[in-house]
């Protein structure tokens, strides 16, 4: 199941590292997360529902979906999709019994106090991080739950277009190790760490757990960034929980980051630039992908994606839908069929297809909770991908010192999400001690991102901008006169 | 909207719920009128524990009564409830603990309610991951007949109950006014229009303070934040709740098998604060440590807040005003209106329809303060 050869991407993959599943012996490689380890070996099924048995894998590949969790070493509920492997590691699935093993250890619990948390290793938080230590000199901490920096960046293997300043023309992967280098220069950097809420102490207040290492984190910040990204959107059709139904995210994890196949071929839901994208880096990774299907008449993508993935003899399937997902442990197939006006299945015209994974790629939802937490408000934004928290043109939400950017604020795409995280430290650092040349560079970015969000595929993400604007200062206007 | 109506009760809590299924039964036309949805404000946020192990007669009838009712409640309203009686488990911690214990076993007995005196042994083998060490515990009372019930469930229930009756629910939909003239409650103003009524009922929880200053009427009660945690879902250990009037502790297993509890916060706060504190989720992580070592390597999943609405003597305030009449006081639960809801309801349906009562409520009135009331030894949370 590991990916052979790649046209872009080389995997080096680092020594071999025994571990126990249900008591049987296996391998994976240094650098693979349990998840991607198992796979390699061959295990789609990492365990069964608690009450209805319905046999569970994992779905998102970034710690979103909790759809993976097994225990690990004794202790429940580990998300292995974002948890590296170790030697020695005992992964158990299906155990419901008391965690009478678990090796409880008193947490060890570290105070920390600093200028700029960032929540979130992403485009976006990276590049608030090393805006803020370009131009001033305050303490920057990123807390991330995974186990390397760069978000989704990291398997981006396509070339973005975007502006120049945003590393157009390069690959995602590239931007990625580029912008942690960078980082790493001007921040203290917490992984595989989950910020787990966020207390108001008089001062901004945010607890933080390692849970394998045991280590409770109690962070005082003076302005927070919550560039925390989004979660995969999710279809209902039968079958839809089976392992081999996978977030297209998801795959792009396994695929792109641990070079571990998702399957032999599989059908993608959705065909707007995520879909497209899969599609040609599934083929590049040597994985069938036997149809696109898209519910609205037209594709939803670019042009020069969808011509692309149409060249290599895929066929994308308009006005239509999943309507089943086939098989008993794990994807065997997929019936689609067309839809009518009212987007109900026109009977008569299912199609099966042998597939051994279905990839959903039909958008994102902002993953705004903490902010909220913290006091942001936060209102239902078709738009912008959901319910999300209203901020103003410096990404500052309602409460005070609370920043939102990148894809947590609203759907758009990297380089928009790094000008966001930008004008977030530069706005923060700006009100810890003012700068001379604020206005000049916020006067920069400003025009960065209205360059990125020019003409027809700028259009949703302008009028998502507009309403969360609009809905903030009518949050102000309320809490004035109320 | 409605233009008029018998009765308005303002709160869609268990006690608004189950007044209205209560007075719709006894034919009269009820309207519910409620700020946001169904158990919004504390019923869905409390532990949902039924107690009948009280420091006096008077609570401990009272609650009693309501055992009666839960125990044949899903069969009433036609709904689920999720009721069960795993029982009560109370830790006695020394020597006047168990003085005060004992004179309330001897009160609980005598109007029939099956609890005792338990040791050490049996703390471990009703409740098999308790640790009587890090209770501090020296021994324990028991009630097999306490419980527990799901309160969004219940309240629902209720609902449902009276909507199928006839009753009339309006949700998010604020009061701003009450109309008083000669002393006598005449309308209820909202945000969707008004509604003329001669019983106005305030069973609005942690806001029932500003729902009588509507109607010119002052009472003594404050919101108090309080917290609460849930745990992941662990497999089925025991039925009871075990609590702590000395700790402050409680907690039991829900139905999927997750641990819910809650403990005074050290950031305990009057007013409406809504923010979950750090604070909490220490102390009890702690506490539930040393009740029930076995849970220190549980994951929680989540943790929130809730207002109890609180009187000086811990007790509830019920009954008609002495100077308004028609507004029917139904609030000042200070943590425990969702255990005696089924019969708080019954005894202001009684009152209301000018039925005799079950139950005296005198004692419950809103002139109690004026006199000095003796305050409810038995509380947690």
């Amino acid at each position: 199941m590991r990916v052979e050869q790649h046209p872009i991407l080389k995997f080096s993959h680092g020594g071999m590292i025994k571990f126990y599943f249900n008591g049987i012996e296996m391998y994976g490689f240094e650098g693979d997360t349990i998840a991607t380890a198992l796979y390699a070996n061959g295990i789609k099924v990492f365990g069964h529902s608690a009450k209805k048995k319905r046999p569970r894998g994992f779905f998102c590949g970034i710690g979103k979906c909790s759809s993976c969790m097994m225990r690990v070493n004794g202790v429940p509920n580990i998300r292995t999709c974002i948890t590296p492997l170790q030697e020695g590691m005992i992964v158990e699935s299906d155990k419901y019994d008391l965690p009478e093993t678990a090796p409880y250890r008193k947490p060890e619990r570290k105070t920390m106090d600093v200028d700029i948390a960032i929540v979130g290793g992403g485009p976006a938080g990276m590049a608030a991080a090393i805006e803020a230590g370009k131009h001033g000199d305050v303490s920057v901490l990123i807390i991330d739950e995974q186990p390397r920096l760069g978000g989704q960046l990291i398997k981006q293997t396509h070339k973005f277009f975007g502006s120049s300043m945003e590393g157009a023309g390069k690959r995602g992967i590239e931007i990625a190790s580029e912008m942690e280098e960078e980082a790493r220069k001007y921040a203290d950097i917490l992984l595989e760490t989950s910020v787990i809420g966020y207390y108001n102490r008089g001062h901004h207040f945010l607890a933080a757990v390692n849970k394998l290492k045991g280590i409770v984190y109690e962070i005082k910040a003076k302005k927070i960034i919550f560039a925390t990204g989004a979660q995969e959107n999710y279809l209902v059709f039968e079958n839809n929980d089976l392992p081999g139904v996978y977030g297209a995210g998801g795959i792009q994890t396994i695929m792109n980051v641990y070079g571990v196949k998702p399957g032999k071929a599989g059908i993608i839901v959705g065909a707007g630039n995520v879909g497209l994208i899969l599609a040609y880096q599934l083929l590049q990774a040597g994985v069938k992908v036997k149809a696109i299907v898209e519910a609205m008449p037209r594709i939803g993508g670019y042009f020069v994606h969808a011509a692309k993935v149409r060249r290599h003899g895929v066929p994308i399937y308009t006005k239509h839908s999943i309507m089943e997902a086939v098989g008993k442990e794990s994807v065997e197939g997929a019936i689609i069929a067309q839809l009518d006006e009212k987007w109900n299945f026109v009977l008569g015209t299912e199609k099966k297809i042998d597939c051994d994974f279905i990839a959903i790629a039909i958008g994102l939802t902002p993953s705004a909770r903490l902010a909220q937490m913290a006091g942001a408000k936060v209102k239902f934004i078709r738009e912008a991908g959901g319910w999300v928290a209203l901020h103003n043109e410096f990404m500052e939400t309602t409460a005070n010192g609370i920043y939102i950017a990148g894809d947590a604020a609203n759907i758009e795409e990297a380089s928009a999400a790094m000008v966001e995280g930008k004008i977030a430290a530069v706005h923060a650092l700006n009100s810890i001690s003012p700068l001379t040349n604020f206005e000049a560079i916020v006067e920069e970015l400003r025009n960065e991102i209205s360059s990125l969000r020019k003409g027809k595929f700028g259009e949703k993400a302008r009028l998502a901008k507009e309403r969360i604007y609009e809905g903030y200062y009518e949050e102000l206007r309320g809490n004035r006169s109320g | 909207m409605k233009s008029e109506a018998d009765v308005v009760i303002v709160g869609a809590g268990i006690n608004g719920c189950a007044l209205a299924y209560e007075l719709s039964k006894r034919g009269k036309d009820v309207v519910v009128v409620d700020r946001r949805h169904i158990a919004a404000g504390a019923t869905g946020r409390c532990g949902a524990g039924i107690r009948q192990q009280w420091s006096t007669k008077e609570n401990a009838l009272l609650a009693k009564k309501s055992v009666e009712i839960f125990e044949g409640l899903e069969e009433e309203l036609g709904h689920p409830i999720g009721f069960r009686q795993g029982g009560y488990l109370i830790a006695i911690h020394d020597e006047e603990d168990m003085k005060q214990a004992r004179k309330n076993v001897e009160m609980q007995k005598s109007i029939g309610l099956p609890v005792r005196i338990i040791d050490r042994e049996e703390i471990k083998e009703i409740v098999p991951i308790l640790d009587p060490d890090g209770m501090k515990a020296i021994a324990a009372t028991f009630c097999p007949t306490d419980g527990h019930a799901d309160p969004f469930k219940t309240a629902n229930a209720y609902a449902l109950a009276a909507i199928r009756n006839g009753a009339t629910f309006y949700k998010f939909t604020e009061v701003r006014g009450i109309k008083v003239e000669n002393r006598e409650v005449r309308e209820v103003i909202t945000d969707k229009g008004s509604i003329k009524t001669k019983f106005v009922v305030d069973a609005a929880g942690a806001w029932s303070s500003r729902i009588a200053e509507m109607a010119g009427i002052k009472i003594p009660n404050k919101p108090v934040r309080k917290e609460a945690l849930v745990t992941e879902p662990l497999p089925r250990i025991f039925d009871a709740m075990v609590i702590s009037f000395r700790h402050g502790i409680y907690f039991s297993q829900m139905a999927r098998g997750e641990i819910l509890g809650g403990i005074p916060s050290p950031e305990e706060k009057i007013g409406y604060h809504f923010e979950p504190t750090w604070s909490f989720l220490k102390k009890m992580a702690y506490m539930l440590g040393r009740y029930a070592p076995i849970l220190k390597g549980t994951n929680i999943l989540r943790q929130w807040t809730g207002f109890y609405d609180v009187t000086p003597d811990a007790l509830p305030v019920l009954g008609e005003d002495k100077n308004v009449r028609g507004f029917i006081h139904c609030h000042g639960f200070s943590g425990h209106g969702f255990m005696i809801a089924p019969m708080t309801a019954r005894l202001l349906a009684q009152l209301i329809t000018g039925e005799k009562l079950d139950l005296p409520i005198e004692r419950l009135s809103l002139e109690r303060f004026e006199k000095g009331t003796v305050k409810e030894k038995s509380v947690v949370g």
